[in-house]
């Protein structure tokens, strides 16, 4: 249950990755390279090696200074000579091969795309390259880390979701150099690529003052009927749950180049919470991107167990799961939630067993939440770090 | 008797009846006896099912042809026939090359029942079990009314054909027909009818009781013609008679009040202390002393005298006096060659070790011996729909016992041994037969149906320690064998991969593909040859330990057979 807290020596730190500046040729440089080294060593008689950093809980670090969750130093190495990597070992090729012809085409694929692309028959066996996407997925996974890059740019993309709305003028290089502002696409809003590099969106400008992300689609709905973002000179994204990692990477390019305070309206449940702690500080899983994807400085506006008395909602609210509470204990162990602010408010939630929905407030008035709850929390700075 | 006698006592009317009335009811109860006890206690004597039923049949005439055959040294040939007449309605023919029977013995063999000589006797014999052949024309002429026919013959031109049913009153054979003809043929040939009587081709079932009458008499050839019309041949593999087993005097410990005073009927000891010493085992002048400090009774006395209580303490002296373990020297094993060599024809297995343990002692007095062969591999174990599972031969003094396997010390003792020690991981599921043979003077059965050997503690110890004996072998085996198979997997694996790697990696860096190819092939050769040669120091060793046994045998796979036997199909194969 207790998550150990690996403290890094400046020594230990991973290099700053230069993720903006690198060119797709780059990145195809360096799949070369790795290439390369293989077939020395098998030419050399030797067993070619693949290396890439070991990720899950045992390998991510908490960097308090920096304020988000990074990658730690161990490597694992694959090799072809060992019965239980020889297949991984060959789909590792094959993956390697088939992003490097994207990046020298300019093409770009989801991660199903490249599966299927990649699906065959092993010749003479009754064997595919790969059986499933859940096969292919990691490697990719495996070979960003390798190349010390992120999926972005291997052009490669998982299945976009979340939105954005406001007062935002961006511009699509990779369409018509289309210059479009996000309150001006309707009430639907923009629906946030998979891929939202520089050399494919721009950032052109905003009027706005802060951006509101919201975890549910329902919420994101509501606050544009009221006119929210108009009357609070903001900007919304929807995430429609964990935000996927176009939207984090937006999100943190928002937050970063128009300098605008992030704030996180989430569930009040574990669920939600973690939502917004992975926004702010990363995740485990893509630990070694957080440098690209979080933001530190974002803050939480709610909903916290406070509101349930605050706003009179004792009548709206669930019951915890055995999922939410076996959560809530994890989380009260995790480096990066120990503040009291969130300490007190995991613990309340255990004590009292109780969720609270964003649209729980849907009881006092539909516009409750756009005209009073954020518009007064926001104002009066009651957030949680 | 004794129990007569009691009865007698206690009867208080039996004191007024007359001397003649009592013979009158001794004779009225001869009268009834067999064929009454026959018909009420089928189930006693283990005729019940009618699966078991018909294997029964077929083992007590088969018995008695083997008996007969070795009777006189010759190699035994037997033809077994089964033919379906109608609904449970079937005939057995069996045919054997003995010396053939006289015309007044072949009344006595098949038409009187329990008129064997066998009990007893100490003395390592088939005939422990079931019901005789006689018992077989009882049960044929009970439920289909037919005589049994024999044909017997000398060798010397002429044959005795004759039919014979029983007579329940008097016990007696009841022959008809009987004529003599001019056939040049020896041996004996017995057909009888039966009804309420089912053939399967099942693990209980005739063809699987004669594969393994033939495993544990390899000097034996039967072949066997189902009711489909399928005719199987289980060969010869050992050209010479089993030494005829010696019967031995009882040894005390063991002895029970009852044999005390059966042995006492017949021996001609003059006094207790001369029939003591002449009739048992192991009892010198030391021990009649012994026996004598502990009776109450004059020892001198005619032991025809003895009366219960008598003998009673005798049985107790016995138990408190040490004496010298019985001889052993009077059992017949099959022999390791031997059970190796019909095993190896039979079963076909891709390896097989074997072992005769020498003989020990169980409760104090009865001699007995083990011998334990595992066959793994090749056509070992049993098919079950399309699975392998393991397979336990069980045989006591030859005979294979095929019923009450759960009941029995010999399953008991194979189903403890820790077989994930050997390499086996999942026994239950491997292709392993076990074969156990227990071969004693008196064989411990644990019911009257005489098909499950009781729990002895000597007896569990002994087959225990032979299989781990054997086991060890066995596992050294498979898991040699296993090694080997995951080498060649890993082979086939590395290979598969390479053409897709090259691929790929030509594609990135335009290396040439083909010498990429070659050159990761001859990558994957020297690492298995690294392995093979640790391979082959393994198997060296190996060998060299099995070598050093010759009970293990490593049979050079040949093309595995269906049913290992020899088939030939008369008509198209039509199970019900």
């Amino acid at each position: 249950m207790c998550y150990e807290v690996i403290i890094m020596s400046e020594k230990g730190r991973r290099k700053s990755k230069t993720v903006d500046k690198v060119s797709p040729k780059e990145i195809a440089g360096r799949i070369e390279k790795s290439a390369e080294s293989m077939v020395t060593q098998i030419n050399k008689q030797q067993d070619p090696e693949f290396t890439t950093m070991q990720r899950g809980k045992s390998n991510v670090v908490w960097d308090e200074k920096k304020g988000y969750l990074e990658l730690g130093e161990k490597e694992i190495t694959r090799t072809f000579l060992n019965i239980a990597h020889a297949r991984k070992f060959m789909q590792t090729s094959m993956i390697m091969a088939k992003t490097q012809e994207y990046l020298n085409h300019n093409k770009t694929a989801s991660i199903r795309e490249i599966y299927y692309e990649l699906k065959h028959t092993v010749a003479d066996t009754k064997e595919n390259t790969f059986e499933g996407q859940d096969e292919s997925d990691p490697i990719i996974v495996d070979l960003e880390h390798s190349v010390d890059t992120i999926r972005e740019k291997l052009n490669l993309h998982a299945n976009p979701k979340g939105t954005l709305y406001g007062d935002i003028t961006l511009l699509d290089r990779m369409h018509h150099n289309d210059k479009f502002n996000a309150s001006k696409l309707g009430r639907g809003g923009w629906s946030i690529m998979s891929r939202v590099e520089p050399e494919e969106i721009e950032i052109v400008d905003s009027n706005a003052e802060y951006l509101l992300v919201a975890e549910t689609e329902a919420i994101f709905e509501r606050l544009i009927e009221e006119g929210f973002p108009k009357d609070n000179k903001c900007l919304l994204i929807g995430t429609g749950g964990q935000a996927a990692r176009g939207t984090r990477r937006l999100i943190h390019r928002v937050h970063h180049e128009l300098d605008l305070p992030t704030i996180v309206f989430t569930d009040g449940d574990p669920y939600g919470w973690y939502i917004y702690s992975v926004i702010k500080q990363g995740s485990m899983a893509l630990a070694a991107h957080s440098e690209f994807m979080s933001v530190p400085d974002a803050r939480y506006v709610g909903m916290t167990i406070d509101d349930v008395k605050e706003y009179k909602l004792e009548s709206v609210t669930e019951r915890m799961t055995e999922g939410d509470i076996k959560r809530a204990k994890e989380m009260l162990a995790y480096p990066w939630f120990q503040n009291k602010e969130w300490q007190a408010q995991l613990n309340k939630a255990l004590e009292q067993k109780v969720r609270i929905e964003q649209q729980a407030l849907a009881n006092k008035r539909l516009d409750f939440v756009a005209t009073h709850y954020l518009p007064e929390k926001i104002k009066n700075k009651q957030f949680l770090p | 008797m004794s129990e007569e006698k009691k009865t007698k006592k206690t009867d208080e009317s039996a004191e007024e009846v007359s001397a003649g009335a009592v013979k009158h009811l001794d004779s009225e109860f001869k009268e009834h006896s067999v064929a009454e006890f026959f018909k009420k206690n089928k189930q006693m004597i283990g005729l019940y099912g009618k699966v078991r039923t018909l294997t029964m049949v077929i083992h007590e005439y088969v018995t008695n042809s083997l008996d007969a055959c070795e009777e006189v040294s010759i190699l035994p040939n037997i033809e077994v026939k089964i033919d379906e007449l109608g609904e449970e309605y079937y005939e057995v023919t069996v045919t054997d090359n003995g010396p053939g029977i006289s015309k007044e013995n072949v009344g006595k063999a098949f038409g009187k029942l329990l008129a064997g000589t066998k009990f007893h006797r100490m003395m390592q014999s088939r005939g422990q079990q079931g019901i005789g052949a006689a018992g077989c024309t009882m049960l044929s002429q009970m439920t289909t009314g037919k005589p049994t026919k024999v044909i017997t013959g000398r060798g010397n031109g002429k044959c005795l054909t004759l039919e014979l049913t029983i007579d329940p009153k008097m016990n007696e054979a009841k022959m008809t027909n009987i004529k003599e003809i001019d056939k040049d043929f020896r041996g004996t040939a017995v057909q009888a009818k039966f009804k309420g009587v089912l053939y399967r081709d099942s693990d209980q079932g005739p063809l699987e009781y004669l594969r393994r009458t033939v495993i544990a008499n390899p000097h034996a050839q039967i072949s066997f013609r189902d009711p489909m019309g399928q005719k199987f041949t289980f060969k010869r593999t050992h050209n010479a008679v089993p030494e005829k087993p010696e019967e031995i005097k009882p040894h005390p410990k063991g002895t029970t009040v009852d044999d005390i005073l059966s042995y006492c009927k017949n021996t001609k000891g003059r006094t207790v202390s001369t029939f003591l010493s002449n009739d048992f085992d192991r009892m010198g002048a030391k021990g009649i002393e012994e026996v004598k400090k502990r009776v109450h009774f004059d020892m001198n006395k005619d032991p025809k005298t003895l009366t219960w209580e008598e003998a009673e303490e005798i049985v107790k002296a016995f138990k408190a006096i040490d004496f010298i373990a019985p001889t052993t020297d009077a059992l017949r094993p099959i022999g390791e060659d031997q059970i190796r060599k019909s095993l190896q024809s039979i079963v076909q297995p891709e390896f097989l070790t074997v072992l005769t343990r020498k003989p020990a002692v169980y409760a104090g007095g009865y001699p007995f011996q083990v011998e334990i062969a595992i066959a793994y591999g090749g056509s070992a174990g049993k098919k079950v729909n399309e699975q392998t599972q393991m397979e336990i031969m069980r045989f006591a003094n030859r005979v294979p016992l095929l019923f009450d396997a759960g009941n029995c010390a010999l399953t008991k003792a194979i189903q403890t041994v820790d077989w994930k020690r050997y390499d086996i991981k999942d026994v239950e599921n491997a292709p392993v037969t076990v074969f156990v043979n227990f071969i004693s003077v008196h064989i411990p059965y644990t019911g009257a149906g005489k098909q499950a050997i009781a729990d002895e503690e000597e007896v569990l110890e002994e087959i225990r320690l032979a299989l781990m004996q054997t086991g060890r072998k066995a596992g050294i085996y498979i898991a040699h064998k296993r090694r080997e198979a995951e080498n060649q997997q890993k082979r086939i694996m590395f290979y598969k991969y390479i053409p897709e790697i090259c691929k790929a990696l030509s594609t990135i860096t335009k290396a040439n593909e083909d010498s990429l190819k070659k050159n990761m092939e001859k990558m994957v050769l020297t690492k298995l040859k690294l392995e093979e040669a640790k391979e082959a120091e393994e198997k060296a060793r190996v060998d060299k330990v099995l070598a050093a046994d010759d009970n293990s045998t490593i049979v050079k796979q040949k093309q595995p057979k269906e049913k290992p036997a020899e088939k030939k199909d008369d008509k198209e194969k039509t199970k019900k």
